[in-house]
Order: structure tokens, then C-alpha cells, then sequence
């Protein structure tokens, strides 16, 4: 086996790898353009995972466990709207407080499940375009929801760049004060960042136990959502840069499995090491070229109400 | 619908009140795991007596809440120093296993010395190891603006890696039948016990960082401008060092005391060095913290309750078949509802007026 | 009279001892290292504990998710303290802190799996899990097209490599052109992480993967491509039936039960319980369909000869990687030797580490 013949499979993996990881970008851009900083992306997936695991398993219906993963991820991130945006408390200590309440909830009421199988998404060739050479088994031979998640970012540029809406948005994230001002609910729209932030974070989760698997385990989501959070800054809050990150992850995921399958003597711990160490050149790169600034000039600040 | 309250900022937050507040969701937080437990068919109440008397019902359930607190009290005293500043160290799961592996490292290359050398070399080595650990997000903070909170999480995964590394590799102990484990510490390494108890000497440890850092929080300029820095940054320009400086002081004692916290477990908890040293203290450790409000007497109770909730947990497993991520849940629910809590420690609800 | 009643109160009493040690109530604790549920090992042990759990007046329970340590002391102790009569735990890593409560409660008797050290109230127990391994190779040996066999393990550690090094015996032994890949994940139950190890596997050109995890993820990036797969722990057909050739099985329950037998009978003695095929302990699923009535044969009459003790999968002569004679021809690998097992054999592409 040539490399050569190595690379398209793993072009393949890294699209399906970085599905879950796309979703969860996307969502946390959402959130943060609205000026609110989610760090509990990893226990919404997990809950997201769960929860969409157990619909589809007590219904037979994959579809509606990725949406009911979604609403889940929705609903758990509500919790951390109401702390952060109700109550103004500190967000970044709130999402962490999320992550771990997230992991844990998902643990305790996914234990008996374990083990258990699901129905799920299986691959489904696109018609046509999976004949064309190399391209169409990198991106058409996949289960539909990467076929979903590839509608998402044009999608979410379009909103923000054209709408009335992502443009309000917008500048709740950089000028609340001034949104406020101008009449703009500053709270509503922040709300609305967090929850529909907390549907994507939740279906990528979601994805994990229907697509990528069709099991359950604690732990399902191995800190993918943390490299979604990092993500993030590497995408400038853009859509579009955020499916380059995140197939480049999957990607690196993918990537050391293989690198181990041809007999190499690195010993694998090392190897586990690499998308986490990535994250870390990749955050550093983007930030240091500046446009770390380019975050919602707000971001993470609360908003207290009254004031 | 206009409520009948209004929100007015205090002016002053509340002092003492806030122990009462924090208490309070505390309460209200074991309130919502009692729900949970009996959503479970569990008994809620019998549940929750369950977990009391299985961290704090005896003498060696006491003991053992001490002994889990102590790496936790570390850790988080660390935490607390980095959050004072708004440097968000979420590292202390890293630092802390740098702090055990250099402990190690100071064994094996020194086996020889008495313990009264020893012993104090293994604290030098660990805490420069944490410290080490927690100065690489500090630069590339300072120098590449890049976000902490990610890379420190990054660099806990990386740690942990790392640890089975060496512990897979060229550590393991040639008689452990190719288990990963490193040899047994010798004596001369061991933290001892306190009289006959099951308490170790990580408490003195423990007591003493608390003392100095206390002092250093409210007696000392510095400490005190550290808090200034940490709430603006214009502030900390008046500060007598830079906010360059304070960064990188904040993160180096953070990665020490973790790493001690690490040297703690190692030598006197495991007596050697394995992958399931990790039990994640760092994380608690952030949870603690906020409980705490960032204060060192304060963080010594948190730590021993949240201690207390990870020993009872066993005891719910025991009696009850309770899932092991019950205690888990309960950290999350009590951070959340402290923090949404912490809202009435800097503003109240006032009755509108009608004019 | 006095006689008389001396008699009565002795045919009392010695109804009362009868009465107890038949229905001796016992408490029989379990000590896991990951959650029960999750398909494997742990999940393997507990069929064993629900074996026993209600037979003859056994009470069992369990703590699961105990890290090897301290914490491991604690549960132990803790369960020594409530007064249970024999304790079970099941990972490696409890050892030195099941030896220390032991040392503490010698009315009590302790069993420790995969491991060592042994008191006079401390036995240790495991199965010999490589001889279904060897089996479960043969199988796959015989079922390849591509000669590339992919195992996707979990930590290096000797069993896990015993396991590999049987299965590529076993697999050479039908098929001497079988190699046998090797990828870890430094994970026991991860199916996301184990299935994208499995892809990669089955990139290199892999045809039937085999495990050391306690997830079904392998087995459904096998069925998924259309390939063979081997299972572990438990049988794995529900997850991948077009996939699933057979699987090596834990079978706890016997064992557990003659333990506790043996200890309500006050019988039971210090020693290392290594138990093999013969007395059940392990085993191989029902084989698929698609497995040919002449590789179930030569399967079937392999497995009476270990049974039998006939069979010796780790004779020599015995290769490493490298092509150094570990094991000459004639002898055979003594327990010591096999519980500390970190070499692979020759047909085995992987690390070590």
C-alpha cells in the first residue's frame, strides 16, 4: 500500500471525522458572535449524544434523535444562558461548570445504557457525484448528515453577512451598549445565540452516537468539543474557515491511527498527543497574526441587566 | 409585564452575607441531586444520609476526606492565585501530573540520598515541573495573545499523555510483570504518616501554602494588586510590576502548587508513579475555588467537602447501585448555582416604586 | 432429666449449625474498574456476580469505576468493614491495596484478578483467554483474502499482548502467510476512537479485525466495509451479524460459584487460580454462518485438544519480531513467563508501546 493509495481514505476519514467537530465549531460561532462565551461545548455534546441516542433508540428514528440531540444540547446550554445572561454571573467558570455538569449527567443516565446499540445513519453514496475520481469518496460517499453539515456554513455566512437579523446580532456582539441603545433587546439576542449555539454543539454530539457510531459510551466526545472552542479563534469567527479547521482535525485524528497501522515504532502515547498539541500551534498561529481581535468586541463580558 | 422588582447594584458586595448565599445553593444544589435520586426510584433522603455517613460518619472516612483533600487543596489554592489575576488556568490536571512525574524523576536519579535530602529535592523538582508546565501558556499569552483557557486545557491532555509515556515506556518497573507502573518509591521518598492515623504530611503543606498565600493576598501590595490587575487592566498599569510580570508570577506559582499537589499523591498516596494517579483534582480544583470565592481558609472547607463528596459517592455505589457520576453532577449542579447565586452577592432586588 | 435436656439443647444447637451453613448467608463484594454496562469486561464479570447473586443465600454487590489506588483501598476496605466475606477485584492495578486491607481482615478472603501476589487469605484468579484467542485467530487465519489481519488493542500490557501474540499463532498455524497489524488506543470503551482505529486498519488492507476492547466500535467499521470481524468479551454478532465470525468469551459464573462454595465451606485455599477452556472459564462464540464446515472442524477438534491439555499454544519453537528464537523448540512458556508477556511474535506489524 502506497501512500498514495493511503491519502484518499484518509482525505475520506478526515471529512467524517471532522463532521462532529464542524457542527460544534459552527454552534460555538454562533454563540460567541452573539458576545457569549459557551466553554461547556463538551458536556452539551455529550448530553447531545445521549440524548439523541436514546430517541433514536426508543423510537427507532435517527432523524428525530439528531433533532431531539440538538434540543437537548439547546436546553442544557439554557442553563448556562440563565446563569450567565440571567444572572450575569462569570462565563467562563459557568461553561466549565456546564462541562463538568454536562459530562456527569450524561455518565449517570447513559450508564445503563452502555453497551447497547441504536439505530443510526449509515453511508449513503450520493448519486453521480461519488463516481467523480478521488473527490467523490472524500465527500459523497458519507451518511447524510455530513451531507447536512455541508449546507450549514454558506447558510450561516449568509445570515450574518445579509440578514437583518445576523446583522443585529452582530452588533449585540460588538456594541450592546449601543444595540441597546438603538432599541435592540440585548439579552433576547444573546439568548438566542446560546440556545441555537447549544442545538449545533448538541446535534454534532448527536452525530457521534448515530453516525460515526451507533453506540454510546461516557466520554463519547474525547475533547472534541474543547478543539471546536479553539476552533473557533483559528476560523476568525467565519463560517467557511471553520470547515477548513475542522476537516483538518478530523484529519489529525484520523491520521496517527493510520500513521500506527503501517508498524511504525512511535510509541502511541505520543502519537494520542498530536490533534492536542496541533490545537495548541494552530490557536497560537492565528492569534499571533493579530486578528485574535477580530472576536466580538464584547465577548465574554456580561451585560448586567439595568445597566 | 414589568416585575415588581428592580435590580440595583450594592454598593458593596456582601461579606458575610455571601457565606450565607453560597451555603444556601449549595443546599439548594444537593437539593436537585436529591430530585435526581429519586427520578432513580432511589430514596432521596435515605440517599443523601447514604453519602453523608460515607465521607464524614467515621474516623477513617474523615481521614480519608483529609487525605483526598489534600491534593485538592493544592491544586486549587494554585487555581485561586491564577483567577485572582483573570488568568484562567484550567491547567491544574497538567501541572499537577509535570508535578508527579518530576517528583519521580527526582527519585529515580537520586535514589540514594536520605529522605532528608530527598524529599525536599523531590518538592524543588515538582513544583519547577508545574511551574514549567504553567509558564508555556503564560508566554504564549503574553507573546502570541493566545487564549489560556485552551491551551492549559490542551497541555492537560498532552501531560497525561506524557505520564503514559514514560510510565509505558521507559519507567515501568521491570518486575511489575509489564503493568504500566513505575518501581516502588524507596522510604527515603515516601511522605510519612502523621502518628497513627492515615493522615499524611501533605497537610502541613497544605496549611502552610494557605497561610502564605493569605498573607500574600492581604497583606502585601503585591497581592493586592493582583486583584486590582485582575479587574482592569488600567488598574494594573499603576501596578509596581507590569502586567507582563504579574502573568507569568501568577502562572508559575499556579503550576507549583499543582505540582505539588502531584508530588503529594505520588509519594505518599501511590508510593509510585501509574496512569491512574489521575483521578481529575485539577478540574475540581477550579470548582473549588469559585466555592471558595478565591479564599485559602475558605478553599480548605471546600476542598474538604468536595473531598467528602467523591469518598461518600463510593458509598452510594455500595448501598444504593448509585452511578459513579453522581458525584460529578453534583460538582456541576453546586458551581452553577453558586455562580448564578453569586449574583445576589453584588446586587439585590429592590420593590419598584410607583411614582 | 438434666441428661435429657443436655441432649435436647445439643440436637438443638447442632440443627441451628446445620441450618447455617447450609443457607449461610454470604456477602459477596465486586470491585470493577469501569462502568458494568459497557458490553466487556466489566460487563463479563458482572454475568458472573449475577450468577451467583440470590443462589443459596449469596448477597452480592458492587462498586464499579474504581481507579486503581487509594480509592481502590478505600471501596475494598470499606466493603471489609461491612463485614462481606469475600471480595472480588477484577483489574490489575488493585493489587498492592487489596493486599494491604488483606493484611488487615484475615477472616476475609480476597481473590485479585490478572494479578500476582497472594496472602494466606489472597488468591489471585484470570483465565486463559489466549487459548480462545489462538482459536478465534485460526478462524480469521482461514477466513482472509488479503492475508492482512487488523487488531485494534487497547493498552500494552501483557494480556492484551498475549492475546495478539495467540491470535497470530493461531492464524499462521492455518494460514503462514497472515499478518497480523496492530493499532492502540489507550482506551478500554471508546467506540468512536476505536472505530476510526479499526478504518485505519482496514485502509492497510485489512480484512478481518479483531479486538481487545470492550466496545462494538471495531465490529462495526468491519460490517460497515463489507469485511470479517472477531469479537471479545461477550458475543458481538447483534452489532455487525454480517461480520461477526465468532468471538472469545468471558464465562464467569462457574468460577465465582465454586469460590464462593468453597469459602462457605471453609475449603478455600491461598493460590493463583489460572483456569483455561477446560473448565469453561473461556470460550469462543457460535460461529457465524459464513464460517465453512471445514474451518469449524479443524477449530472444533483444536479446542478438545486444549481442553484436554493435549495443546500448548505458546510451545516453541517461538519467534519475536525480529526473528530471535524466544522459546526454543520443545519447551513450552511457563506461567511466569506468559503473565509477564511484552514481545510480539513474528507476523505481528505493530509496537509495543
Amino acid at each position: 500500500m502506497t501512500w498514495w493509495d493511503m491519502l484518499v481514505p484518509l482525505l475520506a476519514a478526515a471529512v467524517q471525522s471532522g463532521t462532529p467537530i464542524l457542527f460544534a465549531t459552527l454552534g460555538e460561532i454562533f454563540t460567541e458572535r452573539a458576545g457569549v462565551l459557551n466553554l461547556g461545548v463538551e458536556g452539551v455534546m455529550l448530553m447531545g449524544a445521549l440524548a439523541g441516542f436514546l430517541t433514536s433508540k426508543w423510537t427507532g428514528s435517527p432523524a428525530l434523535g439528531f433533532a431531539v440531540g440538538g434540543l437537548s444540547g439547546a436546553g442544557l446550554s439554557g442553563l448556562h444562558g440563565l446563569v450567565c445572561i440571567g444572572f450575569s454571573g462569570n462565563q467562563v467558570v459557568s461553561g466549565l461548570a456546564l462541562t463538568i455538569l454536562g459530562t456527569g449527567l450524561a455518565d449517570y443516565l447513559g450508564t445503563p445504557f452502555i453497551g447497547q446499540g441504536a439505530p443510526g445513519f449509515d453511508p449513503v453514496p450520493v448519486p453521480g457525484l461519488s463516481e467523480i475520481p478521488a473527490v467523490g469518496s472524500i465527500f459523497f460517499r458519507h451518511d447524510p448528515l455530513v451531507y447536512v453539515s455541508y449546507a450549514i456554513p454558506p447558510l450561516m455566512w449568509l445570515f450574518f453577512r445579509n440578514t437583518r437579523w445576523g446583522l443585529r446580532l452582530r452588533a449585540v456582539g460588538e456594541y450592546p451598549h449601543a444595540a441597546a441603545a438603538a432599541g435592540l433587546n440585548v439579552s433576547a439576542f444573546r439568548w438566542a445565540g446560546v440556545l441555537v449555539g447549544g442545538f449545533l454543539c448538541g446535534a454534532g454530539g448527536a452525530y457521534l452516537s448515530l453516525a460515526y457510531t451507533h453506540l454510546w459510551t461516557s466520554g463519547l466526545s474525547a475533547g472534541r468539543g474543547w478543539i471546536a472552542v479553539a476552533l473557533v479563534i483559528f476560523a476568525f469567527w467565519h463560517p467557511g474557515r471553520a470547515v477548513v479547521g475542522a476537516y483538518f482535525f478530523g484529519g489529525v485524528m484520523a491520521f496517527q491511527f493510520r500513521l500506527q497501522a503501517t508498524g511504525t515504532h512511535i510509541p502511541s502515547s505520543l502519537l494520542l498527543m498530536l490533534p492536542y498539541a496541533l490545537t495548541i500551534l494552530v490557536l497560537v498561529f492565528s492569534s499571533w497574526r493579530g486578528r485574535g481581535d477580530q472576536a466580538p468586541a464584547f465577548l465574554g463580558v456580561s451585560v448586567p441587566p439595568g445597566e | 409585564m414589568i416585575s415588581p422588582f428592580r435590580i440595583v447594584k450594592r454598593e458593596a458586595p456582601l461579606a458575610w452575607g455571601a457565606c450565607l448565599v453560597i451555603s444556601g445553593a449549595v443546599l439548594f444544589a444537593l437539593g436537585i441531586g436529591m430530585g435526581m435520586l429519586s427520578l432513580q426510584g432511589k430514596p432521596p433522603l435515605s440517599g443523601m444520609g447514604l453519602l453523608l455517613q460515607g465521607a464524614f460518619g467515621s474516623r477513617w472516612a474523615l481521614e480519608d476526606c483529609v487525605g483526598k483533600a489534600v491534593p485538592i487543596y493544592l491544586c486549587s489554592l494554585g487555581v485561586a492565585v491564577a483567577f485572582r489575576l483573570q488568568v484562567w488556568n484550567i491547567g491544574a490536571e497538567g501541572q499537577f501530573a509535570l508535578g508527579a512525574v518530576g517528583a519521580a524523576w527526582a527519585v529515580y536519579r537520586f535514589s540514594t540520598l536520605p529522605g532528608w535530602t530527598l524529599i525536599p529535592l523531590m518538592m524543588l523538582v515538582a513544583f519547577a515541573a508545574g511551574a514549567f508546565w504553567g509558564l508555556i501558556p503564560a508566554f504564549l499569552k503574553l507573546r502570541m495573545r493566545a487564549n489560556e483557557i485552551i491551551v492549559t486545557l490542551m497541555m492537560n491532555y498532552i501531560a497525561i499523555f506524557f505520564l503514559d509515556y514514560l510510565v509505558y515506556g521507559r519507567w515501568k518497573d521491570p518486575s511489575s510483570f509489564g503493568f504500566p507502573m513505575t518501581p516502588t518509591f524507596p522510604d527515603s521518598a515516601v511522605v510519612g504518616r502523621i502518628g497513627g492515623t492515615n493522615l499524611n504530611w501533605g497537610l502541613l503543606l497544605c496549611i502552610v501554602s494557605g497561610l502564605l498565600v493569605w498573607v500574600f493576598f492581604r497583606h502585601t501590595r503585591l497581592g493586592f494588586e493582583l486583584k486590582a490587575g485582575g479587574q482592569s487592566l488600567q488598574a494594573a498599569r499603576y501596578a509596581r510590576l507590569p502586567y507582563e510580570n504579574l502573568v507569568v508570577l501568577v502562572m508559575v506559582l499556579s503550576g507549583g502548587l499543582a505540582g505539588w499537589a502531584g508530588f503529594i499523591e505520588a509519594s505518599a498516596t501511590l508510593n509510585r508513579l501509574q496512569p491512574s494517579i489521575m483521578v481529575g483534582y485539577g478540574y475540581t480544583a477550579i470548582v473549588v475555588a469559585w466555592l471558595a470565592q478565591l479564599n485559602p481558609l475558605y478553599i480548605g472547607i471546600a476542598a474538604f467537602l468536595l473531598a467528602g463528596l467523591r469518598v461518600g459517592g463510593e458509598n452510594l455505589q455500595l448501598e444504593l447501585q448509585v452511578p459513579a457520576a453522581f458525584g460529578e453532577i453534583l460538582e456541576g449542579l453546586i458551581l452553577l448555582s453558586v455562580l448564578a447565586a453569586s449574583f445576589f452577592i453584588r446586587y439585590r432586588l429592590a420593590p419598584r416604586r410607583r411614582s | 432429666m438434666v441428661k435429657r435436656t443436655i441432649m435436647v439443647m445439643a440436637a438443638v444447637l447442632w440443627c441451628c449449625g446445620a441450618a447455617l451453613s447450609a443457607g449461610k448467608e454470604m456477602k459477596v463484594g465486586f470491585v470493577y474498574v469501569s462502568p458494568v454496562g459497557d458490553a466487556g469486561y466489566s460487563y463479563a464479570h458482572d454475568m458472573g456476580r449475577k450468577f451467583i447473586e440470590g443462589q443459596d443465600g449469596v448477597t452480592t454487590a458492587f462498586v464499579e469505576a474504581v481507579a486503581e489506588g487509594p480509592d481502590a483501598e478505600r471501596v475494598i476496605l470499606n466493603m471489609a468493614r461491612k463485614g462481606y466475606d469475600l471480595v472480588f477485584a477484577t483489574s490489575y492495578g488493585y493489587m498492592d491495596p487489596m493486599l494491604k486491607v488483606a493484611q488487615k481482615f484475615p477472616d476475609i478472603v480476597f481473590m485479585h484478578c490478572s494479578g500476582f501476589k497472594t496472602a494466606p487469605n489472597m488468591g489471585n484468579y484470570f483465565g486463559r483467554m489466549y487459548q480462545a484467542r489462538y482459536l478465534t485467530g485460526m478462524v480469521a487465519g482461514s477466513m482472509t483474502r488479503s492475508n492482512t489481519l487488523g487488531y485494534v488493542a487497547a493498552f500494552p500490557i501483557p494480556e492484551v499482548i498475549r492475546g495478539i501474540n495467540a491470535f497470530t499463532l493461531g492464524a499462521r498455524a492455518v494460514n503462514p502467510n497472515a499478518d497480523v497489524r496492530v493499532v492502540w488506543t489507550k482506551t478500554w470503551y471508546d467506540p468512536a476512537t476505536e472505530k476510526e482505529a479499526a478504518k485505519s486498519l482496514l485502509d492497510t488492507g485489512a480484512d478481518v479485525i479483531a479486538q481487545h476492547q470492550d466496545s462494538p466500535g471495531p465490529q462495526e467499521a468491519a460490517q460497515e466495509r463489507g469485511v470479517y470481524s472477531i469479537g471479545y468479551n461477550t458475543d458481538m454478532s447483534a452489532f455487525a451479524p454480517k461480520a461477526h465470525l465468532t468471538a472469545a468469551v468471558w464465562n464467569w459464573g462457574p468460577f465465582y460459584k465454586e469460590m464462593t462454595d468453597a469459602v462457605r465451606n471453609g475449603i478455600w485455599k491461598s493460590g493463583a487460580y489460572w483456569y483455561g477452556m477446560d473448565k469453561d472459564i473461556v470460550d469462543i462464540s457460535p460461529m457465524a454462518d459464513m464460517v465453512p464446515e471445514k474451518v469449524r472442524t479443524r477449530v472444533a477438534a483444536k479446542k478438545a485438544e486444549l481442553i484436554a491439555g493435549t495443546f500448548e499454544p505458546f510451545s516453541g519453537e517461538l519467534r519475536d519480531q525480529g526473528g530471535t528464537v524466544r522459546i526454543p523448540a520443545g519447551k513450552s512458556m511457563t506461567d511466569a513467563e506468559l503473565l509477564g508477556m511484552d514481545w510480539f511474535v513474528e507476523g505481528v506489524i505493530g509496537s509495543t508501546q
